[in-house]
């Protein structure tokens, strides 16, 4: 706000290295700080009982375990998506390679899953598993329900990505490992994952950060999650708005830490790759 | 063998149609445990308290009632949407949640008791003029919880179970069917903002008009709601169970002594 000098480069639209580092990152974070302060400045003008929020909030962080004995808060949200995420990374897999196979069958479940789960809405799905299910006799509890309506949606994403990193990776590449006798299990671990990887990661990445707050979808089967807990106490005590912010603040922050941990696997996996490091 | 028959066996028993006559009460009965469905966004019915527990008139209710039945009670709050569509499938046994009977919900539920009333009331904003009564709600924007009662209330086609036919002394009315915590917050952004009215339950209305200090009711109670536990379609052993324990209640004065503690008054007497 200080400076009036427009920025001489606009580093996010190009594909080259900045100059000046430093000032560029100084910069940088005087316009966060300044639009952190704007947001404070907002979020003073709401007059927030804040007496309240500090009460809940060991609760809304998941610091104790719920009534149930059993997770709640954000840490249940962490681990709803913890659990999503790693089913959905295997049937991310799965359904990738079925979408490459030359097995008719196999690209056609994959595909048929892909469709049905990219073209109907979350939010549908989780209903649809935690109530129709129990009518066919496969009666879930909402968590179980919550974690494979998560893990179905996503995984038909991450296969679309996953099938999109494999094919960049040039064909000559796995021919060169054949021609000097490489086992296929070899060809795709050492030779296809880390190069399809550069490419997978960064959608990926995004996805995970995304299934952090579509997780708060399951406080519609009751479980104790952040966003849960956070419409429950603001409506019993009449202060929706005051819960609302603060679950929105341990969101966002939860958000940062898993960007910054995209951001250090984007790095290690995209070494050796000219302009990889520009943001480092 | 016998890993891969009670294999079987349990597939069985999941497939099987879990409402049969008495499975409920059998479930209960075998288990100790009473497992209730109650609300945890509707105080002072049920909501969750400072120390982190579900709490309140509801709970207090279901409580009363697993300890009658001489068994444990576990508490599960799946969320309105899921409790009212009913077909529970065994997971459920009773709902304690200020469920109103209607015809509709009667449809896939079970009513076997009322155990408190409480009239749904108007409501406007404080600087609210031009309605005064229910009839001036003709051409207005009414705000309503989705489902709710008084959705069907305004819509003119409520009929509660066993009670008498209402009337509904207005017109064109714009219905806005929403969430009743987010419904109330417009209301109190100022008269005819986003909302000219509100129907909804006097106690829920009390609550909202203490916190925001810019509601007010109006005129006289609509009509008064009954509030009934609800159980599963299937089994009336479990039925006739349920009724026996909330009428042994209510005249032991049990029920009455939780309405005086969470209300000051007893709204669990049924004046006709």
């Amino acid at each position: 706000m200080s400076d009036p000098a427009p920025d001489p480069v606009h580093p996010g639209s190009r594909p080259v290295p900045v100059p000046s580092t430093g000032r560029f990152r100084a910069k940088v974070w005087l316009t966060w700080i300044v639009l952190l302060g704007l947001l404070g400045f907002g979020a003073s003008r709401l007059d927030l009982d804040f007496a309240l929020i500090e009460q809940k909030l060991p609760f809304l962080l998941g610091l104790h375990l719920g009534p149930d004995g059993f997770l709640q808060g954000a840490a249940l949200t962490l681990f709803v998506t913890a659990a999503s995420m790693v089913a959905a990374l295997g049937l991310g897999v799965v359904a990738a390679l079925g979408r490459l196979s030359a097995n008719p069958v196999a690209f056609a479940l994959s595909t048929f899953y892909g469709s049905l789960f990219r073209g109907t809405p979350l939010i549908v799905q989780v209903l649809i598993i935690y109530l129709a299910l129990p009518e066919i006799g496969i009666v879930l509890t909402g968590l179980s329900s919550g974690i494979i309506a998560l893990s179905l949606n996503y995984g038909a994403y991450l296969a679309e990505m996953i099938r999109a990193g494999v094919m960049s990776v040039p064909p000559g590449q796995r021919e060169a490992a054949r021609a000097l006798g490489l086992a296929p299990w070899l060809i795709g671990w050492k030779v296809v994952a880390p190069q399809a990887l550069r490419v997978i990661i960064p959608p990926a990445g995004t996805q995970f950060v995304s299934m952090l707050k579509d997780s708060s979808l399951v406080s519609l089967m009751g479980l104790w999650e952040l966003n849960f807990l956070a419409q429950s106490y603001g409506r019993a005590s009449y202060h929706y708005i005051e819960m609302l912010v603060t679950a929105a603040l341990i969101y966002w922050l939860l958000s940062l830490v898993f960007e910054l941990v995209q951001f250090r696997l984007e790095r290690r996996f995209g070494r050796g790759v000219a302009g990889s490091d520009r943001r480092g | 063998m016998t890993g891969c028959r009670r294999l079987a066996l349990a597939l069985a028993l999941c497939l099987s149609t879990p409402a049969q006559a008495g499975a409920t009460l059998d479930r209960v009965r075998h288990s100790g445990v009473l497992t209730t469905l109650v609300i945890t966004d509707y105080p002072p019915f049920g909501f969750i308290n400072a120390r982190n527990e579900l709490d309140g008139f509801d709970i207090d209710t279901a409580e009363a009632v697993a300890s009658r039945l001489g068994v444990g009670l576990k508490l599960a709050n799946p969320g309105w949407e899921t409790i009212v569509s009913g077909r529970w499938q065994g997971r459920w046994d009773l709902c304690v949640c200020s469920m109103s009977p209607t015809d509709e919900r009667a449809k896939v539920l079970n009513f076997p008791a009322t155990y408190y009333s409480s009239p749904a009331w108007l409501v406007v904003n404080k600087d609210e003029q031009a309605i005064k009564s229910i009839a001036d709600i003709s051409g207005k924007r009414v705000g309503v919880g989705t489902g709710s009662t008084y959705e069907a209330y305004v819509n003119k086609t409520l009929v509660i179970a066993g009670g008498k036919p209402l009337e509904f002394p207005f017109h064109d009315v714009i219905v806005v069917p929403g969430d009743e915590t987010v419904n109330f917050r417009n209301l109190a952004l100022g008269p005819g903002l986003r909302l000219d009215a509100i129907v909804s339950d006097l106690a829920t209305a009390k609550g909202n008009i203490e916190a925001t200090h810019a509601l007010k009711l109006v005129g006289t109670a609509l009509y008064g709601e009954p509030n009934a536990v609800a159980t599963d379609k299937g089994d009336p052993d479990w039925d006739a169970e349920v009724a026996r324990v909330i009428a042994e209640l209510e005249a032991d004065g049990t029920l009455g002594r939780i309405s005086q503690k969470w209300f000051g008054a007893d709204i669990t007497r049924q004046d006709e």
